[in-house]
């Protein structure tokens, strides 16, 4: 039997490619991922293991409970500790460190990386044994004044700096202009993951980030013989409260979990890709060969006649399905060792420096591609094999087509419509009941809601190809009136071919909603909430503005009010809540927190003060003069006074003052300075550009602006998800492409007829053309109102997280009606000219 | 009508001859065949399976192309016209009746009737349709799809459909070979009709005596030759002359 199936696939090789083409891109999707997981984690364990080679234990402050991924925050200890340490038998050697945010600005005044990695900053070390960054020859020397830094080769390079040059490098405490004096290099690799690095000498890097008499780290070379291990027992046991001493060789797998959690999305995404891939991929796979068994009936029922029981007609269709996801698997593997080549090349490209390497393809990622490949197919292929089996011997001998018997319109109506119940249902507990993993209830409702739709599709086709053929019977004539008739000959089959489409479009729509939704909330969130003329903020997302700048701008007599607020995150009970940081004496009026004037006056005088969101006060339990226990990094158990409850603001749950802020974290860059003119705006705007212009990453911006640039972050996020689920369109053609092929082979005496009776090759191919765009406008169209559904569902969940707008940018569903159309025309090219080919005569034989 | 018209040269072959194949698989379907239908006649070509009377059928009627010789229908050679000029010619100036298979399934009786008409995007002429599908009984079953209609329904709106564009010549292929005895007849005699009703040429291709009576003229085709021919035909003494070829 298995040889018989395989002959049967090299007489039909190219539905079998097209068939194929699916699960290569869902497999390869799958590898992808897991291929650039392992890549990175193996190259960044060996750049890490390289860059700590020769320190064997790290003593750094003991990370606080709560910390919001602020390196800063990790905090620093008293300079004394390095005495202590170099004290301990053991140690051969120890020098201490410290760390912090700054901002490199290049010659044409620009700011140097933070749109990804950070921009750090640091101590630099002489002894090249504890340096994890080392100056080759010829690339300079360390730090020998205040004013000489050195900064890592791949920023060096990228951004034409060199030897000598004068930069500017902005930290908390503002502007400074240094000298390069060395280029570094992290043992083999020139950059560390990307990150700008500034190495300055020791008591400038301490004046920098406001760590006077105080280190982030000491490094520690063991003596020969003395394990790392014995090393942090002895230390730990006079180490004072707060600090702590680790293997080198922990402190290195802590810093590849943050890695690995920092590029985490990019690995759900790609398994979300392929998840999309696949299933829509098994929509195709399914179709196809429910096709290929109905052209196959007399052959398969000839089996029947010979002998074969239904269970090895069964098993030959399945064995045939296998076989194709086998080679396809193989195929899908070697591309998504391919595309996460790509990937990488890619992530370089934005600036992520991921360590040069070999891929790692390990033998886990090959079998789960195997796995899922033939899995997936298999289950797709299972129900048309079955029908196979159904067939009865009898259609062998009858000329005409004896089809198996079709489940009745009812089954399909209620299996339909139950499978779009309980997808809704799981839709709906995953959106609104806040189970434990919400997004595998809304992933699993929205699958089980495609194949509802999918399964009730048919019932759709007739009235949905009459309007929309109508136009094409009124301007197309004979060819207009066959495609509207063509796809409605086999309801199932057009509405199975389009539901590939439908899911594709269905997720672009559902994407597109979202990204206009939340441009509309941001859009009404920021012109409601903000008083003020201008707003300044930092593109740099670890390097923020320096407190000097506040007190440059409120000393211009072009303005009114400055104040500067810090956006943060802190602990409450087990979870977190956004807070805002604020001046209470100028803030009101420039930004709606919810709070009223007299709130921000309790917040002002009274210690320890706080205002509370209504929601997370009513969740907490809390009212006007109770208190509530914050964490904050540096005061774990801060008590909270309870001066105000507050409507709900976009900006934060929590307000506090500067100096309350001050006290519990260590940061001192401030998140954003809200200014109001004092006259002229114009006049205003330049007084503020002329202080805030030396500050490369700082930007001025009114509310509008502020709308704008937020608009263009979301368009550009939409436009690259949108590009990956174009995808899933391109297999949604290539299954109307299987799909009409498949048909014209059974429609083969009839368009010789129609060749016969005068219809010309263009109107043929023409005929085939609009039926592929009545598939493709069905399958969007469809898709459109269940993306409609999902986006509607999706927005009214996320009310709660402050999306407030819900809107359908017609406009983009305009242009994906448009893309079916030429979707459907260029899924026609092929088949359309099979069709327009077929030998009159031949076809016409009835012999 | 009259019989002035039989003058008119409807088709003509001019030593056809069509070779399939190459070499010694090489088979001559038509060898050399002169042959000339008058106008508004009836005219049954007859011969045993091989005889190559369906492949001079295709080729006088624009679906097939000779090795050598010309097929001219009216006074057009079809040998040097491209794929587009005889795919508007059998549009515009030929209608056709197959034996099976004549109808799209999708496409209602009327839409298969116009469907010629419809292709051409050209407006049909509502009296002579209604004409046609008056005389053949059809006007109840203009709505119902192919799968509706009875095998002799199915080929009365073939022969419609042949007829509705008013074509110089209608080549039907054994047009009452799937049908039972009544059928059959009631669709040869509407050919008839239509021969002498509205003067339409009619080139016929069986193998059934009694279709072959209908006509005025029978043609008598083997190994690709025209080897007899009877005019003002009975079904008797096609079947002698049918004998006295056979011996």
């Amino acid at each position: 039997m298995l040889r018989v199936a395989l002959t049967g696939l090299r007489a039909n090789k190219l539905r079998v490619a097209l068939t194929g083409v699916a699960i290569v891109v869902g497999v390869a999707f799958v590898t992808a991922s897991f291929v650039f997981t392992d890549t990175i984690e193996a190259r960044f364990e060996r750049l890490f293991s390289e860059a700590a080679r020769g320190v064997d234990v790290v003593v750094r402050p003991v990370r606080p409970e709560f910390t919001t991924g602020d390196p800063t925050e990790i905090g620093a200890f008293d300079a004394s500790v390095l005495e202590i340490v170099r004290a301990v038998s053991g140690v051969a050697k120890a020098e201490g460190g410290v760390s912090g945010f700054a901002q490199l600005v290049d010659h044409d005044g620009n700011p140097i990386g933070g749109q990804g990695p950070p921009t750090l900053g640091f101590a630099w070390i002489d002894d090249p044994d504890l340096n994890p960054m080392e100056i080759r020859p010829g690339n300079g020397r360390a730090p020998l004044a205040a004013d000489e830094i050195v900064v890592d080769s791949a920023t060096a390079s990228r951004h034409g700096l060199a030897l000598g040059d004068e930069v500017t490098v902005i930290t908390p405490q503002g502007l400074g202009r240094y000298r390069i004096v060395g280029i570094a290099d992290f043992g083999e690799e020139e950059s560390l993951a990307g990150a700008t690095v500034t190495g300055f000498r020791l008591d400038e890097a301490r004046r920098r980030f406001g760590l006077e008499g105080r280190f982030s780290e000491i490094s520690v070379v063991a003596e020969p013989g003395v394990p790392p291990a014995d090393l942090v027992a002895a230390l730990e046991a006079i180490l004072p409260d707060g600090v702590e001493a680790v293997t080198a060789e922990q402190a290195t797998a802590e810093q590849l979990a943050e890695i690995a959690d920092a590029l985490g999305f990019l690995n759900v995404a790609l398994l979300a890709f392929a998840g999309v891939a696949v299933f829509v991929g098994a929509f195709l796979i399914a179709n196809t060969f429910r096709i290929i068994v109905a052209q196959r009936t007399r052959e398969l029922a000839l089996y029947r006649t010979i002998g074969a029981t239904a269970a090895q007609v069964t098993r030959l269709v399945l064995v045939e399905a296998v076989a194709v996801a086998v080679v396809a698997a193989a195929v899908g593997i070697v591309g998504g060792v391919l595309l996460s080549e790509g990937l990488t090349t890619a992530m370089d490209a934005l600036g992520f420096a991921i360590p040069d390497g070999p891929l790692t393809l390990r033998a886990r990622t090959v079998v789960v591609g195997f796995a899922v490949g033939t899995i997936v197919t298999a289950a797709a292929a299972l129900l048309p094999a079955r029908r196979a089996g159904r067939i009865p011997p009898v259609a062998a001998l009858r000329l005409d087509a004896v089809r198996p018997p079709r489940r009745s319109l009812r089954d399909r109506a209620q299996g339909g419509g139950a499978l779009a119940a309980v997808g809704v249902a799981l839709l709906g507990i995953g959106l609104f009941a806040g189970p434990p993993n919400p997004l595998a209830f809304v992933g699993l409702g929205a699958a089980t809601l495609f194949v509802g739709i999918a399964v009730l599709g048919p019932f759709a086709v007739g009235p949905l190809t009459r309007a929309l053929g109508w136009p094409l019977v009124r301007w197309f004539g004979a060819a207009g009136l066959l495609a509207r008739e063509n796809t409605r000959r086999e309801p199932r089959r057009t509405a199975a071919t389009a539901s590939a489409l439908m899911v594709g479009v269905a997720l672009v729509v559902f994407v597109a909603i979202l990204a206009a939704s939340t441009k509309a909330t941001v859009r009404a969130s920021v012109l409601e909430t903000f008083g003020a003329d201008f707003t300044i903020t930092s593109a740099n997302f670890s390097a923020g503005i320096p407190r000097i700048v506040v007190e440059e701008l409120a000393a211009l007599p072009e303005l009114d009010v400055v104040s500067a607020v810090v956006f943060d995150v802190a602990g409450v009970g087990d979870d977190t809540a956004r807070l805002v940081a604020v001046d209470p004496k100028t803030i009101d009026g420039l930004v709606d927190l919810g709070t009223s004037g007299e709130v921000l006056a309790r917040l002002a005088t009274t210690p320890d003060g706080v205002a509370v969101a209504e929601p997370l006060a009513e969740r907490e339990g809390v009212g006007i003069g109770d208190t509530i226990t914050l964490a904050f990094p540096q005061l774990p158990d801060f008590p909270g006074r309870v001066v105000g409850i507050v409507e709900s603001s976009d900006l934060g749950e929590l307000v506090v003052t500067r100096a309350t802020y001050d006290r519990g974290y260590l940061n001192r860059f401030d998140s954003m300075v809200l200014a109001r003119a004092a006259g002229d705006l114009a006049e205003a705007r330049r007084a503020v550009e002329a202080v805030v212009d030396p500050y490369a990453n700082l930007r001025v911006q009114t509310k509008d602006e502020v709308v704008a640039d937020a608009e263009r972050q979301i368009d550009q996020l939409l436009a690259l998800v949108t590009g990956l689920l174009f995808l899933a369109v391109v297999v949604a053609i290539l299954g109307i492409t299987n799909t009409l092929a498949l048909s014209i082979i059974e429609r083969t005496r009839e368009i010789g007829l129609l060749r016969a009776v005068g219809m010309l090759r263009g109107q043929v191919r023409r005929m085939i053309r609009w039926e592929a765009v009545l598939i493709a406008l069905f399958g969007a169209l469809s898709g459109i109102a269940t993306g409609i559904l999902l986006g509607w569902a999706v927005v009214a969940a996320l009310r709660d997280q402050g999306l407030r707008s819900f809107a359908v940018p017609t406009g983009q569903l305009a242009v994906l009606v448009a893309v079916a159309v030429i979707a459907g025309i260029v899924s026609a090219v092929y088949p359309g000219r099979r069709a327009a080919r077929l030998d009159v005569l031949e076809a016409i034989a009835y012999e | 009508m009259t019989t002035t018209a039989t003058t008119r040269i409807a088709a003509r072959l001019v030593d056809a001859t069509k070779i399939y194949g190459e070499g010694t698989a090489a088979v001559t379907a038509l060898d050399g065949v002169d042959l000339a239908f008058e106008g508004a006649r009836f005219t049954a070509i007859m011969g045993p399976s091989g005889s190559g009377k369906s492949t001079l059928l295709h080729c006088v009627a624009g679906l097939d192309v000779l090795t050598s010789g010309e097929a001219y229908l009216g006074d057009t050679a079809l040998g040097s016209l491209s794929d587009r000029a005889l795919t508007l010619l059998r549009r515009e100036r030929v209608g056709f009746v197959f034996q099976a298979f004549n109808l799209i399934p999708t496409l209602t009786a009327a839409e298969n009737i116009l469907l010629p008409l419809l292709i051409a995007r050209r407006a049909p002429d509502r009296a002579w349709f209604d004409h046609i599908v008056d005389t053949l009984g059809l006007g109840h079953r203009l709505d119902h799809r192919p799968a509706e209609l009875s095998g002799g329904e199915r080929q009365r709106v073939a022969a419609a459909r042949a007829l509705v564009t008013r074509p110089e010549i209608v080549f039907a292929d054994e047009p009452s070979g799937n049908l039972d005895s009544r059928s059959g007849a009631e669709l040869l005699g509407f050919l008839r009709r239509a021969v002498d009703d509205f003067g339409q040429t009619i080139v016929m291709v069986t193998h059934d005596p009694a279709a072959a009576a209908y006509a005025d003229r029978v043609v008598f085709l083997d190994d690709g030759r025209v080897v007899d021919e009877l005019e003002g035909p009975t079904a008797e003494r096609i079947l002698d002359r049918m004998k006295s070829l056979g011996g």
